[in-house]
């Protein structure tokens, strides 16, 4: 009896660990997608001009990319690794194999939220400046992202 | 009656081999035929950042994007293919090619030894390209700095190995056609056409391919498998881009950001690394074009397994 429990016990940790590593994954893409939401439907939106300015939403934007440049660097531990993703993409290998590479994208897109915000003061300093951000986006999409 | 029969099988072995023989002959654009021409290496840089040339031919692993020395691998259901070094180096380079050898490679797909090239190299795309801007890219990479290192021989299995017979496969898909206008159609149309076909070859991986490599032209643009593997492209047809207006195509293509806020990974980080160094007014074109492709429904895209 009490090695069953125990045993239960064990499986039940190794379960909720499990499903807390699968937590992680679904909190990077709910942070993804509001950073997506951030840049492109609302700093994006307004410098194509598809809105108008307005410094509260812009604001807001900030807060979010600020908070995911915060929490990026825990949103990728060893433990997720492999794990199943989204539908429409799933995280490189290369994550975990260059860890160091990437932990220097993930630097260089917190450098460019911080400085593009001391930057954005209205419309044109929004359109000057807001295209470092999303350069940033990309260029770890690229090598660190996969389709599914 | 058996060395009749012979006969007549050496008689069809022999026309036969004569008709592959002459259908895959390579063909080459003599310097005779270009008319005088002073280059613009303006010109010819931009028409190097709208073809795209330094996503496949840059040195890979390192930041240069003008070091044209190649190796980076292409993977294909045919092989793996390496970018040659096309920087003007004499030796590993294209530094004693003629100008004709090069308006050759880009719209016949011949090399100066007159064999023909994989179709890695997409001169289905290039052969629309004008003489004139061939030849001021030449010029223009003939400016960049040399890269000494030799290309990498692609590694393709038989019976694909045998160059003589991408003549069979040009006989079936590459039309030799130059791009032709559309006179209904406006300059700022014609201009996007032109960019997005000859130059920028989007449907070299947004179109599906048949089992032997060929375009599927009636679903071209309309997406299909990653012909590298992995992943699937989209359909840039009005099927896929319906909900984008011809401003968010030219914002995307020139920052690599999707109207949902989303980013271009993978290759087309690299697209959008050459598509943002054009103006304004062609990716403007470039969006004009595509936003008037119809809607076209792309193989159907399996689901995910698990």
């Amino acid at each position: 009896m009490k090695y069953a429990l125990l045993v239960a016990g064990v499986l039940a940790l190794g379960i909720g660990a499990v499903s807390a590593q699968q937590d992680i994954v679904k909190d990077r893409q709910a942070q993804m997608k509001a950073t997506g939401r951030a840049l492109g439907g609302t700093l994006s939106a307004m410098a194509k001009g598809d809105k108008p300015y307005d410094q509260a939403a812009v604001d807001a934007a900030f807060v979010t990319l600020t908070e995911t440049a915060t929490k990026l660097p825990a949103l990728f531990p060893e433990s997720t690794k492999g794990l199943k993703e989204g539908t429409e993409y799933a995280t490189s290998p290369k994550a975990w194999e260059d860890k160091a590479g990437f932990a220097a994208h993930i630097a260089d897109f917190s450098k460019a939220v911080s400085e593009t915000k001391a930057k954005v003061k209205d419309l044109d300093s929004l359109k000057a400046n807001v295209g470092a951000i999303g350069k940033q986006c990309g260029s770890c999409h690229e090598t660190y992202r996969l389709k599914s | 009656m058996l060395k009749r029969f012979l006969i007549l099988f050496a008689f069809f072995f022999v026309t036969g081999l004569g008709v592959y023989w002459w259908l895959t002959i390579p063909a080459t654009v003599a310097a005779s035929t270009l008319p005088a021409h002073t280059a613009d290496v303006a010109n010819g840089k931009l028409v190097f950042n709208a073809g795209g040339c330094a996503s496949c031919h840059a040195t890979p692993k390192q930041d240069d994007k003008l070091a044209l020395g190649g190796g980076l691998a292409l993977t294909s259901p045919f092989g793996t293919f390496y970018a040659p070094n096309i920087s003007p180096d004499p030796n590993a380079g294209i530094g004693r090619w003629s100008e004709a050898d090069f308006v050759t490679a880009l719209q016949k797909g011949t090399s100066p030894k007159g064999e023909h090239y994989f179709p890695a190299f997409p001169y289905t795309s290039y052969q629309r390209m004008t003489s004139a801007d061939a030849r001021d890219m030449f010029a223009y990479i003939k400016t960049l700095t040399p890269v000494a290192a030799p290309s990498r021989a692609h590694d393709v299995g038989f019976p694909f190995d045998l160059r003589r017979n991408v003549g069979v496969w040009k006989f079936l898909f590459l039309d030799g056609k130059p791009f032709a206008p559309d006179s209904g159609q406006s300059p700022q149309w014609n201009r996007g056409a032109y960019l997005v076909n000859a130059l920028g070859h989007c449907a070299e991986c947004h179109s599906p391919r048949n089992p032997i490599g060929g375009i599927e032209d009636k679903q071209r643009f309309a997406g299909g498998p990653n012909p590298e593997g992995q992943g699937w492209v989209p359909n840039i047809t009005q099927k896929g881009l319906k909900d984008w207006s011809e401003k968010d195509i030219a914002y995307f293509l020139q920052t690599g950001q999707t109207p949902e806020g989303d980013t271009a990974g993978g290759t087309m980080a690299a697209v959008i690394r050459n598509t943002s160094q054009l103006s304004e007014a062609d990716r403007a074109a470039m969006a004009v074009y595509l936003k008037s492709l119809p809607a076209v429904d792309g193989p159907p895209k399996p689901m995910r397994k698990g």
